[in-house]
């Protein structure tokens, strides 16, 4: 799929405009500051309504501004698409750090038609890879599960539905054996709501099960393939199943055992990669991780997703980098941001446009055959 | 600035499910341009459905005769009892004309998350008229999303005790749906491919 162009309204410091793109490789540059890194996560946000930098969808808004929009025309299998994200949550005035509800007042539409998330999701796919990201390696357990989840969506249609059911039994429950706990409910009414959840883990186990092995085994070709010194990292994933823990789970006032408390842990030599591995070598990994990852999506489907590469730097591998990219299928279009353009001499071998960022607006877009 | 008993209407209107700020107002405007005898039949005809309407004692159908034209339905089959969350939940089902029996409209679904526990809902009347009347069969047409199921399974439960055949319809539709939106032929299909729970 290919990404036409893309407006946006009100998105962080990024000057109200469209902006079109090269159908290949698009290269952002700028100094720090000047929106590249803004536009590509508008990109982000076009095709997944949320940001890959911040959970906190309010620092969206462009400062003081009560609504954000974002629209783009992406071409796929010959049809273009035009998709649109309006979110219409202001951030309270002298509030900056209030949460705003994301989906609150939101807005998808193709075509000019509202459409459910779940239908607006499928519409485009995007990969990011930000090498300031390293969550898989270094952060909590729930941004692991966060990282299984959304590769098990990339390839399973059916698994994000799966997962909000289960969330909504889980929380169900949680709110039940509270009430149980102040005696308001007896704790015999769990028996229907322990079934539910049983029904609802069952799927989730599998899919994440089965996404966590064939990611574990593309990561270890393509590290294998490409001969990277770290191969014997392992990537685990450990279920925790549903466990009949009624007593202490009144006491604690919430459901103590399900997928909610699975584990995906990174190995090395028996110990856990974030403590062995230097940083580069971490940006590394997590980089190999995103192309085994778009290696089961290409496999799944007959389309190449966006793939955003955010944030290169001298950290890593530029060779590798450069072997991935020209592995990559052919029709992948790509967008790609430094702060040091010489890091970005791997993507510009072939056909490429360069957009040139100052004050969040693109002053300059040039186009190198 | 809007003359205050048009904000009014506007604002009265905005309380209806589905109506947003514009929505109100062009049908406030709407209401305005319209013969004042349209508005008068509008505004009888909400008196009159609060006045008129209220529930059948035996199914909670919403009705304005007791009890409600279903249940006094003498060609319809009081052996067969279909269970629905909410009274608008019947006119789906009836849709299809597939189904000949009579309804128990529960008035919602359980949801710890609201509050709604098993004494919230009319569980108890279902189990009275099973006990006390000829009934052989209890489809459960409760939504297919997680309080649906959960609600399914527990009526399933209470019924066990009173050897009645207790099925579920058994849904062509996406999980987490709403039974609003089956069309008739999914419902059909549902009803027809009932499994015992
Ligand atoms: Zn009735």
């Amino acid at each position: 799929m290919i990404l036409r162009h893309i407006t946006t309204q009100n998105f962080r410091n990024l000057g109200d405009a469209e902006t079109a793109f090269h159908p290949q490789t698009n290269i952002l540059v700028g100094r720090n500051g000047q929106g590249k890194t803004n536009l590509l996560e508008a990109i982000y946000f076009l095709a997944t309504t949320k940001s890959f930098r911040t959970s906190r969808i309010a620092s969206l808004f462009r400062f003081g501004a009560s609504n954000v929009f974002v629209s783009g025309a992406l071409e796929r299998a010959d049809l273009e698409k035009n998709l649109s994200v309006g979110l219409g949550v202001p951030p309270p005035v002298g509030a900056p750090e209030a949460r705003t509800t994301p989906g609150q007042r939101r807005v998808l539409m193709i075509n000019g038609e509202k459409v459910t998330l779940a239908a607006y999701l499928n519409a485009m796919s995007v990969f990011a890879y930000s090498a300031a990201r390293l969550e898989v390696i270094r952060g909590t357990p729930e941004e692991r599960r966060r990282f299984l989840d959304r590769g098990a969506a990339s390839v399973n249609a059916a698994y994000l539905e799966q997962f909000a059911r289960y969330m909504r039994a889980l929380k169900q429950r949680n709110a039940l054996l509270a009430d149980i706990a102040m005696n308001r409910q007896s704790a015999a009414s769990l028996d229907a709501w322990d079934n539910e959840l049983r029904e609802a883990a069952a799927p989730v186990h599998r899919a994440r099960a089965a996404y966590a092995n064939d990611l574990g085994e593309a990561f270890a070709q393509i590290v294998k393939r490409h001969g990277y010194h770290i191969a014997a990292l392992e990537m685990h994933y450990r279920p925790n199943a549903l466990e009949d823990k009624r007593r202490e789970e009144i006491r604690a006032r919430m459901t103590l055992s399900g997928p909610q408390r699975d584990l995906v842990e990174f190995v090395l030599e028996g110990r856990p990669a974030s403590e062995v591995l230097s940083g580069g070598e971490q940006k590394m990994i997590v980089l190999f991780l995103k192309f085994a990852k778009l290696e089961l999506f290409r496999r799944r489907h007959d389309d190449a997703p966006l793939f955003l590469l955010d944030d290169i730097d001298a950290e890593l591998d530029l060779e590798i980098l450069h072997d991935l990219l020209t592995k990559l299928p052919v029709a992948t279009q790509l967008f790609a941001t430094s702060a040091k353009e010489a890091f970005l001499d791997a993507l510009t071998t072939g056909p490429h446009r360069r957009l040139t960022f100052e004050n969040g607006r693109v002053t300059a877009a040039r186009d190198f055959a | 600035m809007t003359a205050p008993p048009l904000a009014n209407l506007i604002n009265e209107l905005t309380k209806l499910p589905g109506v947003g700020g514009k929505s109100a107002a062009r049908l406030a405007y709407h209401i305005l341009k319209r013969p004042t005898v349209e508005a008068e039949a509008l505004a009888a005809a909400i008196l009159d459905v609060k006045s008129k309407i209220f529930r059948c004692s035996i199914c909670n159908n919403m009705t304005d005769v007791e009890p409600c034209a279903l249940c006094s339905d003498p060609r319809r089959d009081p052996s067969l009892l279909c269970v629905v969350e909410e009274a608008f939940n019947i006119q789906t089902i009836e849709q299809t004309r597939d189904f000949k029996g009579q309804y128990h409209v529960l008035l919602g679904a359980l949801s710890p998350l609201k509050g709604i526990g098993p004494q919230d809902i009319d569980v108890a009347g279902l189990v009275r008229r099973v006990q006390n009347s000829n009934v052989h069969e209890v489809i459960i047409a409760t939504n297919p999303n997680v309080e649906g199921e959960a609600t399914a399974l527990y009526i399933a439960q209470q019924l066990k005790p009173l050897s009645v055949r207790t099925t579920r319809l058994a849904f062509g539709l996406p999980v987490g749906g709403d039974l609003e939106y089956a069309d008739q032929v999914t419902m059909s299909k549902a009803l027809e491919g009932r499994r015992e729970i």
